[in-house]
């Protein structure tokens, strides 16, 4: 019996929720803002269907931000020119692989020349290759490197040998990258025979036109600090001058390997790192724009890029000589000015993805902030209404102070007081928020207490308990239900406002940060230029307000009979 | 109880509110983090500091003016004591009189939210009147949802959105400032002077206006409110309009007003007439009490359009933790509202002889 009765109130209940369902749904403006509330939750719980990276996410590969900063977004390249498109807009271009050398040669992967074919051989090396115990770049460990073999017999001496191993790639777009990170790891081994000597080697990166000019891009352009070059050199026999890498003394041995010469972009700029027995020199390869438009300089077009291994083969002519350079992850990236949909941000983070995941900040302080304030005006002004006396004085008091007070200026004084997570702000507002809702049922309260029903209640014995929450709380509840959706929006576009200000949350990407972000790192000449950063998230926040404000008004309209009659 | 006794009360009952007020805008200010007496070591421009005799003299001042360093109940004491003496202090920020300050920045504030709360007050009203006028119709639909839609858009988004269009992009507007940069240090238009005859047989004066100057001066000053006002106006025309209609369908469904009809009046006489002075009432207090919150209400609009009215200064306040400031702004805030609500329940009883005080 006790089970039949549940299900039939489980089913009653349910059908009465479906109905009311359909009756919000035949309120156009009510449908409106639940659609669009809905929309904002699926995105907030979903926020990968719409975008791969995260807001403050990133890339994968490179492991730095997604792009250049102050990208704009990519499809304003389609877009006609009096619309503020722009056909020369270049996007992120990964001329990238992590290789294993797999194909070499005229129609492989990678090629190589040689002017000295019978003295220079190339061959795939599986079993040695760069250690890579931290992983920078993204770049997995791949077994085995590309080894060239320079093996010079006796009396055969020819000078400078040059061998060179690169890549071409056809660049589609035609603008300028708007910046480019090379890659490559070497290591450079003396002869493991007795009976032969080594050569010293000089090592280039390059970037260029096929069949046109190669630009030599190793040490770094902004690499000038000379003081642990010398160092390295005085340890381990590298010497950089005039922009080259010398090997002068090749170590021997393959127990050698931690010795690897390694150029990549590393956020810490040329630095070396004794590292549990691997000295890494981290170099960048980073662009600067007028090497970028020299380089680049036919778009679109046939590039190549690579190292030039030059074996100075000047001394010991008479004695044998063997040497061997292993080349290891050699890539290159190019970063387009164009980025998404949305473009980026002044520190390159995909900015799309931070629209995306802000809806997430949104709902979860806009549904915090109105359920705690409805929750705790309705039970202060049910306990104020009801009972009267003091605890109703006080509430018309703390009502009165607050009211005085200026509440943003308030708000900002108080999250600068007790710091500004998201989680302070949610107290800080609730904190200001709960007495206008509990004057309400206080009102509500007051009359409905003198109902003939309360009286009737109170007839046949009913507690005070009893009686608010069987016959007040039930007749509150259209008011509770409205309040629910109409504090929302306050909490919202409060929030939004303060992170603007720069009261934000250091941790989260909310809609308000990304203005602020643009306010007072982009500045208005972004907004012209990328007009969808200061739009879009404003109007994401619009729109999330105002939903909420439509359906708390189409809810007045439904639960409020007197309202429906006038009509 | 009498309308006399009734005043009296009320005001009595302010007067401890505002105490109560202060008492608080004390605790908050004490725990506000960061130390003000920084700002009384400031660099002189040879890069040295001050001298160690400057910097306790400052401290001393302080000692007495506010209470720094001394106990709890005293500081209080002296901060009450300030406020209600309308002294307070130094700007750490500005250097100057907080009071001097605010005397000139409260006019700029109350020209511009003044004048946009009274357009939209008059505008929202009129545009109210005309949707209930309507109702039913798709443009009392189109009108709510307008101006729910307004009302809630994030404030600094809109003018910072009007700032890039009208003013950066289009530049139909200057986009800083109250007035044209080139006025500062006194050099206004003269847009009029008197010369002032004195003789035996009288004094006359002669008042010569300029018109092309007067003409320049009032639009200097109206281009560069117009997109501070706008913004105000369009975030706040919106609740003018829900209210309006509200407080009219109220009404029109009143006897007299059928009785009005029935007399073959026709519908715009029966609405502003007979419909709008009965609503007139809830619309008049709250337009007392919208203008009770013109000194506190735009404090982002005018940091965007860095506009020099009080609302800018205590955005500056509290980004520079100047707390001599941010009293004073809270405390006048607080009178302007406190009053605010007394005119309103005066206007109440003036207005409506049925209510009775009590």
């Amino acid at each position: 019996m006790r089970s039949m009765g549940l299900r039939k109130s489980v089913l009653f209940n349910l059908r009465r929720f479906f109905s009311f369902i359909k009756i919000l749904f035949s309120n156009r403006k009510a449908a409106f803002g639940l659609i669009i509330i809905l929309f904002f939750l699926f995105m907030a719980l979903f926020p990968f269907l719409f975008t791969e990276n995260t807001p403050l996410g990133k890339d994968p590969e490179t492991g730095g931000p997604v792009g250049v900063k102050f990208c704009v977004p990519a499809w304003f390249r389609h877009l006609p020119t009096w619309l503020g498109g722009n056909p020369h807009l270049t996007e992120n271009f990964r001329a990238f692989t992590d290789p294993g050398f797999p194909t070499i040669g005229e129609n492989g992967e990678y090629r190589f020349e040689t002017d000295a074919n019978d003295l220079v051989k190339p061959y795939p090396d599986p079993n040695f290759g760069y250690p890579l115990t931290v992983p920078i770049k993204g770049l997995n460990e791949k077994n085995g490197s590309l080894a060239i073999k320079f093996v010079r017999p006796a009396g055969q001496s020819r000078g400078e040998v040059k061998a060179y191993v690169y890549r071409q790639f056809y660049y589609p777009y035609s603008g300028y990258p708007a910046d480019f990170e090379g890659n490559v790891e070497l290591f450079v081994n003396g002869s493991v025979h007795g009976k032969y000597l080594d050569v010293p080697v000089r090592l280039r990166f390059f970037v260029g036109v096929v069949e046109g000019e190669r630009y030599y891009l190793w040490p770094p352009v902004y690499n000038n600090d000379t003081k642990y070059l010398g160092a390295v050199d005085a340890l381990y026999g590298f010497n950089f001058t005039k922009g080259d890498v010398f090997v002068d003394r090749p170590k021997s041995g393959r127990e050698m390997s931690r010795y690897w010469i390694i150029s990549r972009a590393s956020p810490m700029g040329a630095s070396y790192i004794k590292d549990n027995q691997l000295v890494r020199i981290s170099m960048g390869l980073r662009g600067v724009d007028s090497v970028i438009t020299k380089i680049f300089s036919k778009n679109p077009g046939n590039y190549e890029y690579g190292v030039e291994i030059t074996f100075l083969d000047s001394d010991f002519e008479d004695k044998n000589v063997w040497t061997t350079v292993y080349v290891d992850d050699l890539c290159l990236d190019l970063y387009g000015n164009s980025y998404g949909i949305m473009g980026t941000d002044h520190q390159g983070y995909d900015l799309f993805a931070q629209l995306v995941y802000g809806a997430r900040i949104s709902l979860y302080l806009g549904f915090a902030v109105s359920v705690m304030t409805v929750l705790i005006g309705l039970v202060v002004g049910l306990v104020a209404g009801f009972l009267g006396g003091i605890p109703d004085q006080i509430l018309m008091r703390i009502n009165d102070l607050m009211l005085c007070l200026p509440t943003l200026p308030l708000l900002i004084v108080l999250a600068a007081v007790i710091g500004h997570t998201i989680e302070n702000l949610m107290i800080i507002m609730i904190f200001l928020g709960w007495n206008g809702f509990a004057r309400v049922v206080r009102s509500m309260t007051l009359s409905l207490k003198e109902r003939p029903f309360v009286e009737a209640a109170r007839a046949v014995g009913a507690g005070t308990g009893h009686i608010i929450w069987r016959h007040i709380v039930p007749n509150v509840m259209s008011v509770v239900y409205v309040n629910l959706a109409t504090s929302v929006p306050g909490a919202v576009t409060s929030e939004a406002a303060l992170s603007w200000l720069g009261f934000y949350d250091p941790t989260r990407m909310s809609w308000g940060r990304i203005l602020n972000n643009l306010s007072f790192q982009g500045g208005a000449a972004q907004a012209v230029v990328n007009p969808l950063w200061p739009i879009l998230p404003g109007l994401c926040i619009a729109l999330l307000a105002s939903s909420f404000i439509l359906l708390g008004y189409a809810l007045d309209e439904i639960l409020n009979p007197k309202l429906r009659i006038r009509r | 109880m009498g309308l006399k006794a009734f005043i009296a009360k009320r005001i009595v009952y302010s007067v401890f509110l505002l105490l109560a007020i202060i008492v608080i805008d004390f605790v908050i200010f004490i725990l506000m983090p960061g130390d003000p007496t920084m700002f009384l070591v400031p660099l002189d421009p040879s890069g040295g500091t001050a001298t160690p005799e400057v910097i306790q003299r400052r401290e001393q001042i302080l000692r007495e003016v506010w209470g720094f360093g001394e106990p709890f109940q005293v500081k209080l004491f002296k901060y009450m004591r300030n406020l209600l003496t309308w002294q307070f202090g130094v700007s750490f920020l500005y250097k100057t009189d907080v009071s001097k300050e605010l005397g000139w920045r409260i006019p700029y504030t109350v020209f511009l939210i003044g004048g946009s709360t009274l357009i939209s007050i008059v505008v929202g009203v009129v545009w109210g009147v005309y949707v209930v006028y309507k109702r039913g119709s798709f443009f009392d639909s189109a009108s709510v949802v307008t101006s729910l839609i307004t009302g809630s858009l994030p404030t600094f988004w809109l003018a910072m959105v009007l700032l890039l269009f009208f003013s950066l992009y289009l530049g139909w507007f200057p986009n800083a400032g109250a007035f044209p940069r080139e006025w500062a240090g006194g050099r206004w238009p003269k847009a009029f002077d008197f010369t002032v005859n004195g003789s035996a047989n009288g004094m006359s004066i002669f008042l010569h206006i300029d018109p092309q100057e007067t003409f320049r001066l009032i639009s200097g000053y109206a281009l560069h409110a117009f997109l501070p006002m706008l913004t105000l106006f369009i975030f706040s025309v919106g609740g003018w309009v829900i209210y309006t209609r509200a407080v009219m369908l109220d009404v029109i469904t009143e006897d007299y007003i059928i009785t009005a009809r029935a007399k073959g009046l026709k519908e715009e006489t029966v609405l502003f007439k007979h419909g709008l002075k009965n609503a007139a009432l809830p619309l008049i207090t709250s337009a007392a009490l919208a203008f009770g919150f013109i000194l506190s209400g735009a404090m982002i609009t005018e940091a965007v359009y860095t506009y020099p009215g009080l609302g800018q200064f205590t955005f500056q306040a509290i980004f520079y933790k100047d707390y001599s400031i941010l009293m004073a702004v809270f405390y006048i805030v607080s009178i302007c509202v406190i009053v605010a609500n007394i005119v309103a329940d005066l206007l109440y009883g003036v207005l409506d002889p049925r209510i009775r005080y009590g």
